[in-house]
């Protein structure tokens, strides 16, 4: 408990010290981690704890993005202002999802946010007098300095909630329904209330992801929120390891770091990016199952063959490993 | 302390401030300019080497083809072009941080060449706050001309979409006088850029315009909106959309025995995509498309062409050199290696956008008798086009070259 | 009320064949817009099938699968374009994709379904996916190619309303692989022993079923069908021969699995159809359907599918819930 303590203070000195030593560039790309590393926590919040899947988190990104955007641009208002409203945005629009998910087995659901994924860019196309359309909304720039406090100090406060929820009272109620839907039930957990919160806290998360992420580029459009950032999330959660503070920022690193630092260094040409990521998700499926693999069988309900190795007050998806 | 100390110290001190000014003036005269040393001059910008727009991917390297042909003749005032362009996949989210990486990390002289109107509007704000110019950018919206006043170191290098479809509206006014017209346009500002400078070009002749169907651009299948066109009875097929849809669009109206007068945007009439229109049995004789480059298709003994070939064939071998996207490469790239001769061996950001806006210049890779003519308020580098008919396995440019009249 | 419900599924299909017809004969662009529609949805049919196979195989959506399809269709161009003609190329290409489509299970897929479950599946089909759409790429590059059809594409007009062998030819593939399938499944032994293996496994390995050898049969077969899916689109001026042809064809597709049932190769196809007629008619005579709005539209479709009937048109299975 102490060296994790410890493990924890050491990162978060490092993250807060990091921007001292950057450059302004790679400070804004410090920032783009840690919206990956937001979103992917999100993810994990409904994945992990709740048995759900998502491929369409960045349907929830975009609702948030177009949220500070559109407050920003047309009604002038402070950009930190939006992000408290774009959670809010959030979170209502995961429990709206949340609901009808409730009712489908993984493969069905994997589908249909696959689905949602795809249509909501398009209904932001749709409405271009609101949205800007395929021209988007021009917002005003900001350093790498404030955009990477602004996204860490988010990612921080996120992580702080996301521990303390999961520790108290719902957290044992999440992890009852994961385990074994009888006995939560039997319990007096009500089920669906807490699923269907687990979806809305992973979509508020994600959509204070999609701000920042909007922020950052100063700019929106709905290619923006294409189906590659609902993957790149779902990579990224999957191979840093659904389930651990290190597996997030890894992940998060992974998405967001590697094909820019490989077509740069010339490593391999732009066209060759796509082939590579593909394998790595590939090979990261097939050899790492800790972390990911089994995390994910947890969150699935389907017979655990893993030796139940924690305090039961230990939420397992946050284990620092 | 005594008055002599104090006037030694006073002494001193102007001395010091004098030599600080004078130190400092030394430095601002020899003050680095991002991206050039005297043997090199670096710029950079993004392309869709992947993604949906991925067929525009050969541009960049077309471009660096020319660069590299002009540094094997020695460069341009002594410096050798170095050009460095990322894969934005057509996504703004990537073109940001790439843009901002070509400025702060890669430190290029000027963002040259970026491709795509919502790439462009999504950095055109940074660029214009740093100061860095972003020139001869790959896209015909109209705004690169006409907002210079708020984005001075912007400028875009082809004719604009209004203008050009402008073309075809007058031509439809004054040529065909029966029409009744049909658009096929994308749901979006590219579309919608086109359909308000047909309108315009119409002028008295926009009531003739008897039907409008839109599609989106993730939409391949056309085919419900040209049976409607045709259901409308439209014997003029105004067709603004990309490439895919293009080649659909006509496969379709030939399959549905519609014969109407069609005129196909520049972006999407390289002869390569009507030539795959032909095969898949489309009637694309007597099409009618505006153009602005060298015609290497119908002049392929020119000096010109094989100048073009020659240099295609050292510097980008495997690229096809009949591809209208290489063309545009090479006239685009020649555009900047001329802008920046200009611009003279004291090379500047500013003195970059003064040659840019002060061009008169005949660019060889151009249409025969086009000028790229710009002005302190005249921001349109290409302002004239010729109307090319498609006749047998090719376009054939006819009448006289048409003005943007704006 | 379960006795009403039986003919619920029935009418509606009977409602939407009516309505057609009888707007065809009224109209000759309503006629056209449903002939072109059905052509569209021939194709979103075929991939729906391969879907289908690979979830009654193994319960998964493959993601990959309009990759596949893309990367075969690419194959088979090559070959053609090296002077294959077109049915030598066309069956070379089958028998490749089948045996790729064996060969990715056991290096993608095997080993990942050894040690995880379901959903660690669908994400390794997203890696497949990205990996395949990215090698078309690599390998052939962005230029749109033409794939010639495997029937003539010339019109046929026949009152007012125009269509091609071509969009028949579509429609009867997709056809006759239900019915190759159906034959696949109901007769042969190997037929038998995957359904075996996809719904009782631990029963089908007592009576000597190498269950994760069938697997990989599914997936063969099912690359197979994509190629087919692939090969009559990329011919069909509607989609052409790119590396992205998938992209806006996929999520149709889907929906036809869907509302087909997910598990019903013929649920799929007549599914297939009726969503490509009906998109057609949508766009044309609904005004306030946007281009942009047919996708979102995909979209509520499945979603209403699976909240009200998720056994889909044809349905006996349950669907299997949290």
């Amino acid at each position: 408990m102490k060296a994790r303590a410890l493990l924890i203070g050491i990162v978060a000195l490092a993250v807060a010290l990091m921007p001292f030593i950057l450059s302004d560039y790679n400070r804004s790309q410090g920032a783009e981690v840690a919206v990956f590393a937001m979103a992917i926590l999100g993810l994990n919040v409904v994945t992990g704890y709740t048995g759900q899947i998502s491929i369409g988190h960045g349907a929830f990104m975009a609702l948030g993005g177009y949220t500070t955007a559109i407050l920003t641009h047309d009604h002038g208002w402070n950009d930190i202002a939006t992000l408290p409203v774009a959670l809010l945005v959030g979170f209502v629009a995961g429990v709206v999802v949340g609901v009808p998910a409730l009712r489908f087995h993984g493969a069905y659901l994997a589908l249909l946010t696959f689905a949602f994924a795809l249509a909501v860019p398009q209904v932001a196309k749709n409405y271009s007098s609101f949205t800007g359309g395929t021209e988007g909304l021009a917002l005003p720039t900001h350093t790498g300095m404030w955009l990477y406090g602004v996204a860490w100090g988010c990612t921080a406060a996120i992580y702080v909630v996301t521990v303390f929820l999961l520790h108290g009272r719902t957290g044992r109620a999440f992890r009852a329904a994961r385990d074994s839907e009888v006995a939560a039930a039997s319990s007096g957990v009500s089920l669906a209330l807490y699923k269907t919160f687990a979806f809305g806290v992973s979509a508020a998360f994600a959509a204070v992801a999609g701000s920042i992420y909007v922020l950052i580029n100063n700019f929106v459009n709905p290619d923006v929120f294409g189906l590659t950032l609902s993957l790149y999330i779902l990579i990224g959660a999957v191979v840093g390891g659904l389930g651990s503070l290190w597996g997030i920022l890894v992940g998060a690193a992974f998405v967001q770091l590697l094909p820019i630092g490989l077509t740069s260094s010339h490593v391999i040409s732009a066209e060759g990016v796509p082939v590579l990521f593909g394998a790595i998700v590939i090979i990261v499926m097939a050899l790492v199952p800790r972390g990911s693999a089994e995390v994910l069988r947890l969150a699935m309900g389907l017979p655990n063959r893993i030796r139940r190795s924690h305090d039961s007050s230990t939420p397992h998806s946050l284990e620092a490993r | 302390m005594t008055s002599r100390t104090r006037l030694s110290l006073g002494i001193a001190l102007v001395v010091l401030v004098g030599a600080v000014i004078a130190a400092s003036a030394v430095a601002a005269s020899a003050i680095k300019i991002p991206g050039v040393t005297a043997k090199t001059v670096t710029i950079g910008g993004t392309f869709p080497l992947t993604g949906p727009a991925q067929l525009y991917g050969v541009i960049p390297k077309a471009e660096n083809a020319y660069f590299q042909y002009v540094n094997a003749h020695g460069g341009v005032n002594g410096r050798k072009i170095i050009f460095k362009y990322y894969d934005d996949g057509y996504n703004p989210a990537n073109t940001v941080p790439l843009t901002h990486k070509l400025v702060q990390q890669d430190h290029v002289f000027a963002v040259y060449g970026s491709l795509g109107t919502a790439p462009t509007l999504a950095t055109r704000d940074y660029l214009n706050k740093a100061k860095v110019p972003q020139v001869l950018v790959a896209t015909g919206d109209s705004y690169w001309g006409a907002q210079y006043k708020k984005y001075p170191w912007t400028i875009g290098f082809q004719p604009d979409y209004p203008g050009e479809s402008r073309v075809y509206g007058q031509f439809i006014a004054s040529k065909v006088p029966q029409a009744k017209i049909g658009v096929l346009m994308q749901d979006d500002a590219y579309g919608q850029n086109y359909y308000n400078g047909l309108v315009q070009g119409l002028g008295a002749a926009k009531s003739k315009i008897v039907d409008v169907e839109k599609y989106d651009a993730t939409q391949t299948d056309v085919s419900q909106q040209v049976v409607k066109l045709k259901a409308a009875g439209a014997n003029v097929f105004a067709l603004f959309a990309l490439p895919t849809q293009t080649i659909t669009a006509l496969v379709v109206a030939t399959k549905v025995g519609w014969t109407p007068t069609t005129f196909i945007n520049n972006v999407s009439s390289s002869p390569l995509f009507m030539a795959l229109a032909q095969k898949a049995g489309a009637n694309v004789q007597n099409d009618i498309t505006a153009t602005y480059v060298y015609d290497v298709w119908n002049n392929p003994n020119s000096a010109t062409t094989k100048l073009y070939k020659s240099i295609m064939a050292k510097y980008d071998a495997g690229a096809d050199p009949l591809d209208a996207n290489n063309v545009y490469g090479i006239a685009n790239a020649a555009t900047m290696v001329h802008a920046l001769q200009q611009a003279g061996k004291a090379l500047t950001r500013s003195g970059l956008m003064d040659a840019l806006t002060n061009l008169n210049w005949t660019n060889p890779f151009l249409y025969p008798g086009l000028k790229m003519v710009t002005s302190s308020h005249e921001r349109f580098p290409i302002d004239q086009q010729i109307l090319q008919q498609y006749k047998g396995t090719g376009w054939q440019p006819f009448g006289h070259i048409f003005s943007h009249a704006r | 009320m379960a006795a009403y419900s039986r003919f619920i599924v029935p009418a509606l299909l009977g409602g939407c064949v009516i309505f057609l017809i009888v707007g065809s004969l009224q109209s000759s662009l309503f006629a056209q817009q449903t002939v072109s529609g059905l052509a569209n949805g021939g194709i979103y049919a075929s991939l729906g099938v391969a879907l289908v196979l690979i979830y009654r195989a193994t319960q998964v959506i493959n993601f990959a699968q309009g990759a596949i399809a893309t990367f075969t269709t690419y194959v088979a161009w090559q070959l053609m374009t090296w002077g294959l003609s077109y049915w030598p190329a066309f069956f070379l290409t089958l028998a490749i994709a089948f045996v790729g489509g064996t060969l990715l299970e056991l290096i993608t897929i095997r080993p990942v379904e050894r040690r995880g479950n379901v959903l660690t599946v669908v994400i390794a089909t997203l890696g497949v996916l990205i990996l395949v759409e990215g090698s078309v790429g690599w390998i052939w590059g962005a230029e749109i190619r033409f794939m010639p059809p495997a029937f003539p594409a010339k019109g046929i007009h026949v009152g007012g309303v125009s269509f091609s062998l071509q969009d028949l030819g579509t429609i009867g593939i997709s056809i006759a692989s239900v019915v190759v399938l159906w034959a696949l499944f109901k007769f042969t032994k190997i037929g038998l022993a995957m359904r075996a293996a996809a719904f009782r496994p631990d029963a089908a390995r007592l009576v000597g079923v190498r269950v994760s050898w069938m697997l990989s049969l599914g997936w063969g077969l099912a690359a197979m069908l994509g190629a087919v899916a692939g090969m009559m689109a990329a011919a069909s001026p509607s989609v052409l021969l790119q590396p992205n042809m998938m992209d806006g064809i996929l999520i149709y597709s889907f929906a036809a699995a869907v509302l087909g049932g997910l598990e019903s190769p013929a649920g799929a196809v007549v599914a297939g159809l009726l969503i490509g007629a009906m998109l057609n008619l949508l766009g044309s005579y609904v005004s306030w359907i946007t281009p942009q709005l047919l996708l979102p539209a995909a979209f509520v479709l499945m979603l209403v599918v699976l909240l009200v009937k998720p056994s889909g048109l044809f349905g006996r299975t349950q669907v299997r819930r949290v």
